[in-house]
């Protein structure tokens, strides 16, 4: 097989549980996003517009919808006849097999998978962040380097480095060390979970970690440490774009919401870097003569006809005349039926929120300290006249009239 | 039934002539429809829907957004092995003359219809707009074991069509055709969707070559309705023909009525087209948008009433537009005002203007023109 100078892994085996309800069904970097993608739409996308052709998706939790969704790869341009988009679940060998047990461990167990193409560089990707990078940029700077590893970097303020994994580096970009979450952080440059390393060195530090027992076989955790301390040289790429983890229900609502702003530094529709998706062919749009329509981003196969204000509209979703949404996230193919409201809310796929049913709540009124995102589960039915107050994680069918 | 039993042809120039402003640059069938459209994905997706999966697209002129258009058939999932999409473009071998009828075009087509291994063939025009159960029109034909099936719509003839077909049934049986350009009668004229067996095609075509006839409606069908079994199939849901600038705007509009909008848009029966991958449309803080069919990418920040809007048209802050149909990628200024315009594709339109037709004469915009 002709070999290939970058080979991109792209981690998507993670529950991604702090989603709740949204990932019960779905891995995370399936979850919809902006009205027509999926988390993974960006890694991919950015790996095919950076000129990289060969992808491995690591799978484990939930794939049935994942590996539907990335298909031949098709929609990227990843359906190539040399390389190409593939899907790597855990699978048996002649001596057994395991699912994987870290993230390291998911690259380790597809050592086999990466030397068919004989590459330089390994890219290892996530499936949680929302941007628009270019990886080749970064690959090109790590090969003038002569870095074993480079390690992309955002700046956060002091106070957000504390949720981060901090890389605390020279003048130079030359990482001295790794700290997970500091109390009291040193610097403020972010890890992206992006890693670029020479094939050979992560190679022979994969097989390392696998052989001791006492490692989590995670990057962060055990990779990256070992590699500092065996005294590799480590670099840190700095990206200043946009770039958003959508780990958690108030970020995921967060990042759909910053779409609105067209100031913000994430342009989705540049077409020299285009964010491809799988799309269902849905007819265009209609908006009613009774819609008030304001400040929404709606998408193709959408019906409107009563209100909306500060809000995301994927495919296929119906806004009944009377019904009101704001602030909020409708996913795929939900109906909000007459005279119902939503705000401060995520609607998951297909659910059915019934007439004049109530759902979420404005911070304004219901205080900061009670407030947050209420979130209703897909394919569920909440009644008519129900009502659901702010920060509810709604995983049941509702009944008519029903309070919670 | 077999994967290859029924092969399908799309004639793509039919009646170009009637929607000149549209087809300067392109054929009827690659003339944009419906925010996101081409005409000819109705007759593709109609034929796909059905299972056929061997598609000829007989093409004379201004072909080339027509191929860009249907690529390798990607879209209608027709990039098969076995089948698959062809593009048959008049040959030119020294001086030969391009098709001048539907007998000359299928003539043309010969070695495809001879090759294509199927048992039927499904003839559409793409100047029709309909969302057509081609499948069940199928398996019409074989039960009345027709020779031709001629799927029709009863309603009111189309004004000013270029050669409506009006059929006489009795039953499922035709029984006398006549040829229609008025418009206006209540009648049974057929939608432009011709079933017929290979094999008698090309005797058919042969035989008419010969006689030097052009028309297959008027020359072979007419001329043979006593000897053949010559059969109906009624398409009971909405039909629309192109063949003027008016009747393309109507059908525009209709696409405001959810009625018309259900009948054509099935999701058992999906028309597919070529994706873009356009963002979600995104609606500014002071927008106004009023019964209006929107495609995908478009950012609109001022007011937009009865209208239907391309993939990627940008209406500024305090422009208005109104009973208007604009194409892809069409800029509206500021304080710009627009009634009854057509703007067809990358058409920009600076600000404080006011560009206004009127319901009879609609304003006409350019491909690429900047105003």
């Amino acid at each position: 097989m002709k070999s290939k100078k970058c080979v991109a892994m792209l981690l998507a085996g993670g529950q991604g549980s702090r989603l709740g309800v949204l990932t019960s069904k779905i891995a995370k970097p399936a979850v919809p996003y902006g009205g027509k993608y999926r988390i993974i739409d960006f890694p991919l996308s950015n790996c095919t517009n950076s000129g990289i052709d060969t992808v491995g998706i690591l799978t484990q939790y939930k794939p049935l919808e994942l590996n539907d969704y990335v298909g031949s790869g098709k929609p990227w341009d990843l359906d190539r006849n040399d390389g190409g988009v593939h899907i790597l679940p855990p699978y048996q060998g002649q001596q057994g097999g395991d699912w994987y047990s870290g993230t390291a461990n998911a690259i380790y167990q597809n050592i086999s998978f990466i030397e068919r193409y004989n590459p330089e560089y390994v890219l290892i990707l996530s499936g949680d962040h929302i941007y628009k990078m270019d990886y080749s940029e970064m690959i090109n700077s790590h090969a003038q380097s002569g870095a074993a590893c480079t390690i992309a970097v955002l700046e956060v303020s002091l106070e957000e480095a504390t949720r981060f994994g901090i890389m605390n580096a020279h003048e130079d970009g030359t990482i001295y060390e790794f700290e997970e979450k500091p109390k009291v952080p040193k610097s403020n440059l972010a890890s992206m979970g992006i890693y670029v390393f020479n094939w050979d060195k992560l190679r022979k530090y994969l097989v390392e970690d696998e052989a001791d027992p006492n490692s989590s076989n995670d990057f962060g955790k055990n990779i990256i440490p070992a590699m500092l301390n065996a005294g590799e040289l480590m670099r840190v790429y700095r990206f200043n774009d946009y770039w958003k983890d959508v780990g958690t229900v108030e970020s995921l609502w967060d990042a759909n919401l910053d779409l609105l702003n067209p100031k913000l530094n994430l342009d989705l529709s540049d077409k020299k870097w285009r964010i491809y998706s799988r799309t269902g062919g849905m007819p265009p749009q209609y908006i009613s003569e009774s819609a008030v329509v304001e400040n929404s981003l709606i998408t193709d196969g959408c019906e409107i006809y009563g209100s909306l204000d500060y809000s995301v509209l994927f495919e296929n979703v119906t806004v009944e005349p009377g019904a009101s949404v704001e602030y909020s996230l409708v996913m795929p193919g939900a109906v909000i039926q007459k005279g119902a409201k939503v705000r401060y809310s995520i609607i998951a796929e297909n659910v059915v929120v019934g007439e004049d049913a109530d759902i979420g709540g404005d911070p304004a009124v219901v205080g900061t300290e009670d407030w947050g995102i209420t979130v209703v589960g897909a394919d569920l039915i909440i009644g008519s006249k129900a009502q659901i107050s702010a920060n509810k994680m709604i995983t049941e069918n509702v009944e008519e009239g029903a309070k919670i | 039934m077999r994967t290859s039993a029924v092969a399908g042809i799309v004639f793509a120039n039919v009646n170009d002539n009637l929607l000149k402003k549209l087809t300067t640059k392109r054929s009827m069938a690659s003339v944009p429809f419906g925010g996101r459209y081409r005409l000819i994905d109705f007759a593709l997706s109609n034929l796909v829907n059905a299972g056929v999966t061997n598609v000829g697209i007989i093409t004379k002129e201004n072909y080339r957004s027509l191929m860009d258009h249907v690529g390798n058939g990607i879209y209608w999932d027709l990039d098969r092995k076995n089948g698959g999409l062809y593009v048959l473009p008049p040959y030119s071998t020294g001086g030969a003359k391009r098709y001048s009828g539907t007998v000359d075009a299928l003539a043309g087509a010969k070695d495809y219809i001879k090759h294509c291994n199927s048992d039927y063939i499904v003839i559409c025009n793409a100047d029709v707009l309909a969302n057509v159960d081609v499948s069940s029109a199928i398996k019409a034909h074989i039960k009345n074991e027709a020779d031709i099936t001629v799927v029709y719509h009863k309603g009111t003839v189309f004004a000013n069509s270029g050669e409506t077909m009006l059929l006489g049934l009795k039953g499922d049986r035709v029984t006398s055709v006549d040829f229609d350009s008025e418009g206006g009668a209540e009648a049974a004229f057929s939608i432009g969707i011709t079933i017929v067996g290979r094999e008698l095609l090309l005797r058919l075509v042969e035989g008419a070559s010969e006689e030097e006839y052009t028309s297959f409606n008027r020359e072979v069908i007419a001329k043979k309705i006593k000897q053949l079994k010559v059969c109906g199939f009624e398409h009971s849901e909405y039909v629309a023909f192109m063949n003027g600038t008016d009747s393309y705007f109507r059908a525009s509009m209709d696409l405001l009525d959810a009625d018309v909008r259900r009948q054509l848009f099935n999701s058992e029966r999906p028309v597919f087209t070529k994706t873009r991958d356009d963002m979600p449309t995104r609606y500014g803080t002071k927008a106004i948008v009023n019964n209006c069919f929107i495609a995908d990418g478009c950012v609109i920040e001022g007011t937009v009433k009865n209208s239907v809007l391309f993939r990627g048209v940008k209406v500024e802050k305090g422009a208005v537009v109104e009973n208007c149909i604009l194409m892809q990628e069409t800029k509206v200024g500021k304080e710009t005002q627009l009634n009854n315009v057509i703007s067809d594709k990358n058409a920009a339109i600076g600000d404080n203007m006011v560009l206004k037709g009127t319901a009879a004469k609609k304003f006409f915009i350019k491909k690429n023109q900047v105003l």
